[in-house]
């Protein structure tokens, strides 16, 4: 194994293991042993193939938003607003399975709500990549700030158009089971959808690493006039970009809605956009690291869930927003001493030659 | 109705002008405080635990203050002197400190049966100021931070532009390598305004919970520090600019805040006012054409050789 690939393995564990230990240590502040329910909460995630089953359900929605930060990323543009895009993929898939169920056969609707997801995303997506492209628009800002147009919409749409057909909540009707993501493993809650997510983050890979087009984007990435120069037109690029980028947050909106909770409520998964940038920075915005991530995300959270319901500890359940918290910033602390390692290594091997 | 409107724009500018401020002063060093949501998030909390368990305003607010230093001071350290990607480091840091809040806040209180409150910072009118017509009650029946907020901005201008700190500061977001030659630590610079960034994000945050509402919610802040974090650009980086800009958004949320209360006038849905000043900075991002980036804005600092 190279050094630099055992550097990577090696302080990511650390840091993911710091992250759990910090937040351990804050477990001692309600007189709960960490040792205990993080352990307890780790048999059962082992040893239950349903609560197994849902460390890769709650992976999947966060394989796309991560992608989603990831793929911008490497254009070196910022979409931080996979949130709102995600929020559009919802409401879009709602609308869309609360249409056309009964209407057309399962696997056709389950299709065409996957590409109308994929389109609803990819239009915000699009648009703020226009912005950037014809305004100069700053992408960070616009995309930030249209994840609380997007909330705010979503907010209106279930009070209006979407309410249930009782009237009673802001929240739609349930879809029924002809428009229901199919299940991946009989007693689980895992669908088809973590499949599509792993294909679809094999594809963003080869999309990235093996056409021209993902070649134009890291190349406008690593240097846009250069790019330029060579005649790729950076301003479509960033459209382009940003249309997938949004997309694929959108598709999270599908695999939730169809796959998950079968309806639209009110606050619907608030922490799926900003986990997302967590883990593509976990995993080097790599499509293939984010898969792996990912499901260390979807354990966390399923983990944090668990110990919140033992019976006798009180474990509140924002313990999952910190150990998300806290595994980031030391990943991010580890970038500083895997290029400190790196350095070092580069100064012996000179320090060698010269001898 | 048009003064009572004006007033509330300048109360609702008070957090918006602490945030805007100083990030402009940060990112005239060269970087970018995009902690700022998580730094207004804990100095709310932090004031309001301060002041609900002490029952002092000026507890609270020295609570607040060091909560959101704390933050900074994080930030500073891995941004800065680990010289990792500001961004990054920022979202990582507004996640944890959501969930420390809340966290904290479940610890320390439990789950109360119905929402802990404080009484709101009290109005103080200034006596004789007060009572002239029009201006009186729009600029002096605020509370002690909005009277805080007017000494802040001729200083930090005067700072900024009028002092030998305020040139290097602006040096240093220019031309890094001339400060560093003049015998000035580029990364103490810019340590240091991140730390005061900390402050002044602390007691934005401390006004929406201690200073408004007298209460706590994890999504308190909602945003705003972002928006101030947006005022910074749209002001072009400048001291007034930024006023100008938060005197804009202040006036848009006063705005929202009235036509929501009477309940959209029946035509427009309440959502379109919670929207607003989202949508106000999307549309000023987008029709703003010269900017005046700081040249190393984002860029961290490392000595050659």
């Amino acid at each position: 194994m190279n050094a630099k690939l055992r550097d990577l393995i090696i302080t990511n564990f650390l840091a993911v293991f710091l992250g759990l230990l910090a937040s351990g240590i804050l477990l001692l502040f309600i007189d709960i042993n960490p040792l205990t329910v993080f352990g307890a909460a780790l048999k059962i995630i082992l040893t239950d193939k349903y609560t197994m089953g849902d460390v890769f359900l709650k992976a999947t929605p966060l394989i796309f938003t991560a992608l989603a930060f990831a793929f911008t990323f490497k254009a070196n543009l910022f979409n931080i607003g996979a949130q709102g895009q995600f929020y559009m993929g919802a409401i879009v898939a709602v609308a869309v399975s609360l249409q056309l169920q009964g209407v057309v056969s399962q696997p056709v609707l389950l299709i065409i709500v996957c590409l109308a997801t994929f389109a609803g995303g990819g239009l915000i997506g699009g648009l703020i990549g226009f912005l950037k492209a014809r305004f100069n628009a700053n992408e960070f800002l616009v995309s930030m700030m249209s994840t609380y147009v997007m909330a705010a919409l979503m907010n209106y749409l279930l009070r209006t158009f979407l309410k249930e057909a009782k009237g009673e909540y802001p929240q739609t009707d349930s879809i029924t089971r002809t428009a229901w993501i199919p299940t991946l493993l009989k007693g689980t809650r895992l669908h088809v959808g973590f499949i599509l997510a792993v294909l679809v983050a094999i594809g963003i890979w080869i999309l990235l690493y093996k056409t021209p087009l993902g070649y134009r984007i890291r190349a406008v990435g690593s240097n846009a006039s250069a790019a330029e120069m060579s005649g790729i037109q950076s301003k479509k690029i960033y459209i382009i970009a940003f249309f997938i980028s949004g997309a694929l947050a959108g598709m999270a909106g599908f695999t939730e809605v169809n796959g998950v909770q079968h309806m639209l409520i009110q606050d619907f998964n608030t922490g799926i956009g900003a986990s997302g940038i967590g883990i593509a920075i976990l995993a080097n915005a790599n499509p293939i690291g984010i898969i792996f991530a990912s499901i260390l995300f979807g354990g966390l959270s399923v983990m944090g869930n668990l110990m919140g319901r033992m019976p006798g500890v009180n474990v509140p359940s924002s313990l999952i927003d910190l150990m998300q918290g806290f595994v980031m910033l030391f990943v991010i602390i580890s970038y500083f001493f895997r290029t400190y390692l790196e350095n070092r290594r580069e100064k012996l091997k000179l320090q060698k030659g010269v001898k | 109705m048009l003064i009572s409107l004006l007033a509330r724009a300048l109360t609702m500018s008070t957090p918006l002008l602490f945030g805007s401020l100083s990030e402009v002063i940060a990112e005239r060093s060269g970087v970018m405080v995009t902690a700022i949501e998580g730094i207004f998030l804990i100095g709310a909390w932090g004031g309001f635990v301060g002041t609900y368990v002490s029952g002092s305003y000026t507890i609270g607010m020295i609570v607040a203050m060091i909560s959101g230093i704390i933050v900074a001071a994080i930030y500073g350290i891995v941004a800065i002197f680990m010289k990792q990607h500001q961004v990054v480091t920022g979202t990582a840091l507004n996640i944890l400190v959501a969930g420390f809040c809340t966290y904290f806040q479940r610890v320390l209180f439990g789950v109360p049966t119905s929402p802990l409150k404080i009484t709101p910072l009290p109005k103080l009118p200034i006596p004789l100021l007060s009572d002239i017509p029009v201006l009186g009650p729009i600029f002096f029946q605020q509370n002690i931070l909005t009277y805080i907020v007017y000494l802040v901005i001729p200083i930090s201008y005067f700072v900024l532009y009028k002092t030998s700190l305020g040139l290097t500061i602006r040096s240093t977001g220019e031309n890094p390598e001339a400060v560093d030659v003049a015998g000035i630590n580029v990364n103490k610079v810019r340590f240091s305004v991140v730390l005061f960034a900390g402050l002044m994000g602390g007691l934005a945050g401390a006004f929406y919970s201690v200073g408004y509402l007298g209460m706590f919610s994890a999504n308190i802040i909602g945003g705003r520090g972002w928006i101030a974090f947006a005022i910074c650009f749209l002001g072009n980086w400048h001291p007034i600019g930024a006023v100008i800009g938060t005197l804009i958004f202040g006036f848009t949320e006063a705005i929202a805040i009235y036509m929501q209360s009477i309940g959209g006038g029946g035509y427009f849905p309440n959502e379109l006012f919670i929207a607003l000043p989202y949508i106000l900075t999307i549309v000023l991002t987008v029709s703003r054409k010269t900017f005046n980036v700081p040249a190393q804005l984002g860029i961290s600092y490392s000595k050659e050789g």
